[in-house]
């Protein structure tokens, strides 16, 4: 049964493969495959299930199983994929809908593997197929050169990370012998150092935490649903997931805590600051999503993977939400400026679910984003007061940037003719993410906090008795200080220069270190290094045969007969060696180029010559090596 | 006649045949070829089947050849070789199933592409070092016509020679390397299975280091290992596509097999003493071969370099099972699996790339990867076989290669963490070069002078679904091959280390 989580979306991506070119049965299928899966995983939740082993070896396997965190996120990934889904099939000018719905339905698949593993083998698998499909989703309008340059970017910075896993493995196998997730608290001290730190490599990178949180600005090249997908339930997501799953155990080690915290912080500080700079509708979206995985590198570091999870789950809602609203505003004004939309007359509708979306961002009670962010406070506040002031802090900025998009985008004031008016599937999709906002106001219900507790394994802060109010005060003041600066039409600049506003929101000068320090330098290494391999190493191999040139040389004015037929033979041989690597190199600019220019000439004639008399020296060479071994051995003996 | 003994000959005979055809047609030489090489594949399958995996070797067929010195006529399989020995099979059908321009003497090429076949199969099928070695040295001369032959390019034949040259002298080392071997045993034999049973050759002292240079040397070159590859981008270059599938996916792992082999199994303690060094040079070729293949603008220099690159990995596990005598058997044995995947998986995906550049040059005559750009628009089906075998080649779950790799990385990093780690900055390499080599070919405008390029044939897409097919299969189901694969090898880890008590 576990299996089917996996296999139902994949099995929807053959089907909508299949129905090529009728799109309202590709729609139905995609989001059909998804609604299945989602009442799977809603069945197995309330029924249980057991675990699934895939054999590959004595040594290896595959295992899969629903337990901890596993559960409610296996509901979260397909409930969020099916209404992203429905948006998606409903744009008719999609030219390639088959393409994207069939892979979006395979990252979901991909997605649910990488919830279901059990061992660090699985997570691996999983962990790096999310990774391809993320690429082929971001390059998914391939015919603009730039797309498939930004998926490349952006998959080998979080390959980069998967790296880490491959540490995390190999540490886990010497020391323990077994990769499965239960065989780790059994690990030594460095053993389960490297998978910390592996584990933490890894999820730092998918979850697009500093340093690598620019790549996520390069995923923007892919379709709006896609965004929506992977900032929320699938590939951003398996960061955070994996460290509220694996944290448990790799709190052993002493230096993690205060690693991911120090990340999650200063990724929740910074990406809030891109986030309220920027001026690209769907960029500032992506330093919030940073910003808010942040957070939850913060919570896990304190301590607590309880809120982490929680937030991971109520962030899933409604950044989904605000992306699909933030793509109605970029398909109705035609363009992804913040500063020409203001779209909140002319799309109501759509203006009031980005609103709950944009309310749950900010932290409003009584919707659950605000539950979840005042447990992460509270968890930062439980390990250290400047800890929990500076997550409150990141929480106000937040609540700002989450106010300033709403009123940049869905603000009234703007006078358009529109370039497209939002489908009625598109708002329908928008509305099933939007009730899920709403829907998790329950966590605020007594009695949720041990539902939580149990869906994510782990334990929830001691609330602060001030803290609700602290985080409201704050959330009030950050939406009060954008509307004066909204009301004094200052909210786009900041009354920043456009120069330097562009800089910080570009990701604080991040992504051109990263172009300066590793990719120019392995560019220009690989270049080098090309270079040297045929100018140097293969002169090596000239520079033998042109020894043994002067050598046939001089023996040349031997005798032709008798031993010295031999020599000639290995002579000859070393000859043609020289001609033929010295024609190899066209560029021919060390020391041997004047005895290979002359060596040229003969090549041809060697050849031929190899060719008709082949036998006959093959086997003199032979037995120069004969008589060679012979003499080795004689001597030593 | 035993099944192995026919696969080795019954190719030989009929590139003999075909010599002897008087007038065949292309398309009957062809046909002819095709069937015959069928029949190899066919009788390594119900090897396979036969094949019980108790550890040692078996199906072996035995006759007398010179007793005097010990040489003797010995076939058989193992983990090992039985895999090997059914991928050269399956690669030489695809190779010679696959169109090219054959100028006229499609006899001469067939018959010598059955010749290969016939001398490929020996190398791994040999369980006599005598013949091992008369079957490695007879493949470079079939390799040798086949690019100097029918290979493009001004260089064909140079390139052909500088191969042949090279790897002549390698061989020349083994040689010497052999007969050392063989002096050391005593009664003399070149028995293999009675070679690694006795072990005569035990670790310390000059001799056994020099025999251990020997064949490394040899299979160094073979490999190639950096810094003996530079004979392998101009070969592949110049040589016809399916020349270049089986010089990539069957001639290099001579190479790698030999230090399992002979290295491994003949001389394990002599190997130990030297696995780290052996370890280095991998390294290097890992990290050296991408970044070299990363900076090259020719699409099969390219692919070559990351032949160097893959080959490292192979040779990596290897030396990873070498390290030890005692210890970490479960994590040198999941090396050693890795490597002979990685030889299978390298085969299958590299064989599939080259024989892609082959359409790709029938159809534009040029390598360069700057003269393509969005031909994804005019044809689907070379679009999605090349990003298969590139996404399986840079190791992506779910296709062959990341099974091999996976295996090395986790049974490297018990016995040398730091090289663990430092390799896996290959795999993030690779993923760079072949992204940008997909997005630069096939992604993108389509630049007018290609807006007639040519869908591939259905003959084209057989032969690399073929391959294909197993890549994703032991991608996602590797159970099968990696249980023939562990039989050899905890066999060989238990063997290198007596006290084990395996």
């Amino acid at each position: 049964m576990i299996a089917l989580l996996v296999g139902l979306p994949l099995a929807g991506a053959v089907l909508v493969g299949a129905l090529r070119g009728r799109r309202g049965a590709q729609g139905g299928a995609a989001v059909g495959a998804m609604l299945l899966t989602l009442g799977l995983a809603l069945w197995l939740l309330v029924a249980g299930a057991g675990e699934l082993g895939w054999r590959w070896s004595a040594r290896l396997g595959l295992r899969l199983a629903l337990e901890g965190f596993a559960v409610p996120m296996a509901v979260l990934v397909p409930a969020i994929a099916a209404p992203i889904l429905a948006y998606a099939a409903a744009d008719r000018e999609e030219r390639a809908p088959g393409r994207l719905l069939a892979l979006m339905l395979g990252f979901v698949g991909a997605m649910e593997l990488l919830v279901l593993a059990a061992d660090l083998l699985t997570l691996l698998v999983a962990w790096e197929l999310v990774g391809a499909f993320s690429y082929l989703l971001i390059a998914h309008y391939w015919r603009e050169p730039w797309r498939p340059t930004s998926a490349r970017q952006a998959f080998l910075t979080t390959r980069f990370g998967d790296l880490g896993l491959y540490l995390a493995a190999g540490a886990a196998y010497a020391a323990g012998g077994s990769l499965d997730y239960a065989a780790l608290p059994g690990l030594g001290g460095t053993a389960l150092g490297v998978v910390a730190g592996g584990v933490l490599l890894a999820a730092a990178a998918k979850s697009a935490q500093l340093p690598f949180a620019p790549w996520l600005f390069s995923a923007m090249a892919g379709p709006t649903p896609v965004s929506a997908l992977l900032h929320s339930a699938t590939l951003v997501a398996a960061g955070a997931y994996a460290l509220v799953r694996l944290a448990p155990v790799l709190m052993a080690v002493p230096w993690f805590a205060p690693a991911a915290t120090g990340i999650g912080l200063a990724t929740a500080l910074a990406g809030g600051v891109v986030a309220a700079l920027q001026t690209d509708a769907k960029k500032a979206l992506a330093g919030s999503t940073s910003s808010q995985y942040g957070l939850m590198f913060l919570a896990v570091g304190a301590g607590s993977t309880a809120a982490a999870g929680a937030h991971l789950v109520t962030h899933a809602a409604f950044k989904s939400l605000l992306f699909l609203g933030a793509g109605v505003a970029i398909h109705a004004a035609g363009s992804g400026e913040l500063g020409r939309m203001r779209l909140g007359r002319v799309l109501p509708a759509a203006a009031v679910l980005f609103g709950v979306g944009a309310l749950a961002l900010a932290a409003v009670p009584p919707l659950g984003g605000a539950w979840s962010k005042e447990e992460v406070v509270a968890a930062a506040f439980a390990r250290s007061s400047t800890l929990g002031w500076a997550a409150l802090a990141s929480g106000m900025l937040s609540a700002f940037y989450a106010a300033r998009l709403y009123l940049l985008a869905y603000g009234p004031g703007g006078a358009h003719d529109l370039h497209a008016r939002p489908r009625r599937a598109e708002l329908l999709g928008m509305g099933a993410l939007a009730g899920y906002s709403l829907l998790l106001a329950l966590l605020w219900l007594p009695g949720a906090e041990a539902v939580v507790e149990a869906g994510t394994a782990g334990r929830l802060p001691h609330g602060l008795a001030w803290g609700l109010a602290a985080a409201l005060l704050a959330v009030a003041a950050a939406v009060g200080l954008a509307w004066l600066l909204w009301r004094r039409g200052r909210l786009l600049s900041l009354g920043l220069a456009p120069r330097a506003q562009a800089a910080i929101a570009a990701w604080l000068g991040v992504p051109a270190a990263a172009r300066v320090l590793v990719a120019q330098p392995t560019l220009a290494l690989a270049r080098a290094l090309a270079r040297f391999d045929e100018r140097v190493v293969d002169a090596g191999v000239r520079a033998t045969a042109a020894v043994g040139r002067f050598f046939s040389r001089l023996f040349s004015r031997w005798g032709e007969r008798g031993i010295e037929g031999v020599v000639w033979g290995l002579a000859d041989a070393t000859l043609a060696v020289a001609s033929a690597s010295g024609v190899a190199d066209d560029r021919g600019v060390d020391g041997v180029v004047e005895g290979s220019a002359r060596g040229i000439g003969r090549a041809g004639t060697l050849a031929r010559r190899l060719q008709t008399g082949m036998a006959h020296h093959y086997y003199v060479i032979v037995a120069v090596g004969v008589l060679g071994a012979v003499a080795l051995i004689v001597l030593w003996r | 006649m035993g099944v192995l003994t026919t696969a080795i000959f019954l190719p030989l005979l009929g590139a003999i045949l075909l010599a002897l055809w008087p007038r065949p047609t292309e398309r009957l030489a062809r046909g002819f070829a095709t069937a015959v090489a069928a029949v190899p594949l066919a009788l390594l399958v119900v090897a396979w089947l036969r094949f019980e995996g108790r550890g040692g070797f078996e199906l072996v067929e035995r006759a007398s050849w010179i007793p005097t010195l010990g040489v003797g006529y010995v076939v058989g399989v193992d983990g090992v070789s039985l895999p090997l020995a059914a991928m050269t099979a399956l690669l030489f059908l695809a190779s010679i199933v696959y169109p090219l321009d054959l100028r006229g003497r499609a006899r001469e090429y067939y018959a010598l592409f059955l010749f290969l076949e016939s001398v490929s199969l020996g190398v791994f099928l040999a369980l006599d070092l005598f013949l091992f070695y008369v079957f490695f040295d007879v493949s470079l001369v079939g390799m040798y016509f086949l690019i100097g032959g029918w290979g493009h390019g001004e260089g064909a034949r140079r390139a052909a020679l500088k191969f042949f040259l090279y790897t002549l002298a390698g061989t020349l080392a083994m040689l010497l390397a052999l007969l050392g071997l063989y002096l050391a045993t005593e009664p003399r034999t070149f028995d293999m299975a009675e070679i690694i049973r006795t072990q005569p050759l035990p670790a310390g002292g000059l001799y056994s280091a020099l025999v251990f240079l020997g064949f490394a040397v040899a299979f160094a070159i073979k490999t190639p290992l950096v810094p003996f590859h530079t004979w392998l981008p101009p070969a592949h270059v110049d040589a016809p596509a399916p020349a270049s599938t089986i010089l990539a996916g069957v001639l290099l792992k001579m190479g790698t097999y030999g230090f399992v082999r002979i290295l491994l199994q003949m001389l394990p303690g002599t190997f130990q003493r030297f696995a780290l060094p052996v370890a280095l040079f991998a390294l290097v070729s890992i990290v050296y071969g991408a970044l070299v293949a990363l900076a090259q603008g020719n699409l099969k220099r390219r692919i070559a370099y990351t032949s160097v690159n893959h080959m490292g990995y192979a040779v990596l596990g290897v030396a990873a099972a070498a390290a030890l005598l005692g210890g970490q058997e479960q994590a040198r044995t999941l090396a050693l699996t890795g490597a002979v995947v990685e030889m299978v998986a390298h085969g299958l995906i590299t064989g599939a790339l080259f024989l892609i550049s082959g359409s790709v040059w029938a159809r534009a005559e040029t390598y360069e990867i700057q003269e393509f750009g969005g031909l994804a628009a005019r044809t689907p089906a070379l679009t999605f076989t090349t990003a298969l075998a590139a996404f399986a080649s840079l190791g992506l779950p779910g296709l062959a290669g990341f099974v091999a790799e996976f295996q090395i990385f986790v049974g490297t990093f018990a016995v040398y963490p730091w090289v663990a780690a430092v390799g896996l900055l290959g795999i993030l390499i690779t993923a760079a070069l072949f992204l940008h080599l997909l997005q630069r070919m096939f992604l993108g405008e389509l630049p007018v002078r290609w807006n007639a390029w040519r869908e591939l044939r259905p003959v084209e897409i057989a032969a690399l679904a073929s391959l294909l097919v197993f890549v994703v299969w032991i991608g996602v189901a590797p159970a099968w091959l990696l249980d023939v694969i562990d039989s050899a090898a905890g066999a060989i880890i238990g063997q290198a280390n007596p006290l084990a008590g395996r």
